[in-house]
């Protein structure tokens, strides 16, 4: 049994992505129509989550758009996070939640957010051993990156409006960085 | 036949998606005569074989990592003067140095826009069109 009162919660909010291999972590996260990748390397003892949400909808990996390259990016990033700490690539395995349709303007987004992690994943070779994704209501998420298990609840009412306005808060708009890095 | 055309071009990173989306951008910039690499080892050994003008790498690799790359580049006599643009998932200023150090001609941070990244290789070759 997991004592949950030894856990050490870590929050994942939008546009970001962490990375463990403590064993008393567990990380959360609330979704509405925004995506969680959570990934772990079962044998190095590591895993991770990142939470984006790619806005407008029907933005192919092929269309090689902005928000499919800040998509990529974010993965990226993860699955960077994961081999820095001694994960090996073809050991990943993920599980994907989100990608609610929480209201009726934001139309398909969430599902395209879903398909585009699918589509990464299958594409890089990682395996998806979990996923819940879809559905009207927003996700309140636990992931314990260590042993994978994932616990989630259905946020209804407020909690629900509470997501979706979390998603709706201004965050940096995700576009390609230009200025990270100077050129020399 | 345009600069690009003429240009051959390495595109080394282990996602397949990075691959993708770069192919697709340098088709896009009219670029012809594309290769891809999955990691540093097997694009040093691509170099060696067979030469390209513009290597187009990641900096976090298994392997060799982009620097092992650029550095396997610049030791080879027959591929020194190529032409290298590293890609970084993390700006960081110390990789940036180093890169500089080995002779890299450009490090672009991912993710970063076609427009940039034309931008990127017009510095070294000039103007594409």
């Amino acid at each position: 049994m997991i004592t949950e009162a030894a856990t050490r919660r870590v929050h994942v909010i939008q546009g970001e992505w962490k990375v463990v291999n403590d064993p008393d972590v567990v990380l959360s996260t609330i979704l509405g129509s925004c995506v969680a990748a959570c990934m772990r390397d079962p044998v190095a003892g590591v895993g991770g989550m990142n939470h984006f949400l790619l806005p407008g909808s029907a933005d192919a990996i092929s269309s090689g758009g902005d928000a499919t390259r800040y998509g990529v990016h974010l993965m990226e990033l993860l699955i960077n996070g994961l081999l820095k700490k001694g994960a090996r690539r073809e050991r990943l395995e993920a599980k994907i939640f989100g990608g609610a349709k929480t209201i009726a303007r934001f139309s398909n987004v969430g599902e395209q957010n879903a398909l585009f992690a699918r589509q990464f994943l299958m594409d890089e070779g990682i395996q998806v051993v979990g996923e819940s994704t879809g559905g009207d209501h927003g996700r309140k998420l636990e992931y314990w990156p260590l042993s994978g298990r994932a616990r989630q609840y259905a946020l209804t009412g407020v909690e629900a409006q509470k997501a979706v306005a979390q998603e709706q808060r201004p965050r940096p708009v995700p576009k390609p960085v230009d200025n990270a890095i100077e050129f020399f | 036949m345009s600069l690009a055309e003429k240009i051959k071009v390495l595109i080394v990173d282990d996602q397949v998606t990075s691959r993708l989306l770069l192919g697709d951008a340098l088709q896009q910039l009219g670029f012809k005569q594309i290769t891809v690499a999955g990691d540093g080892e097997q694009g040093a050994k691509i170099m060696a074989a067979q030469p390209h003008h513009l290597v187009i790498s990641d900096f976090n690799m298994p392997k060799m990592d982009g620097l092992g790359l650029l550095a396997a580049v610049r030791n080879n006599p027959a591929t020194k003067k190529a032409a290298f643009i590293m890609l970084t998932a993390q700006g960081d200023r110390a990789l940036v140095t180093k890169a500089a150090a080995l002779g890299a001609n450009n490090v672009l941070a991912k993710p970063f826009t076609i427009e940039k990244m034309k931008a990127a290789i017009e510095a070294v070759f000039g103007a594409l069109k």
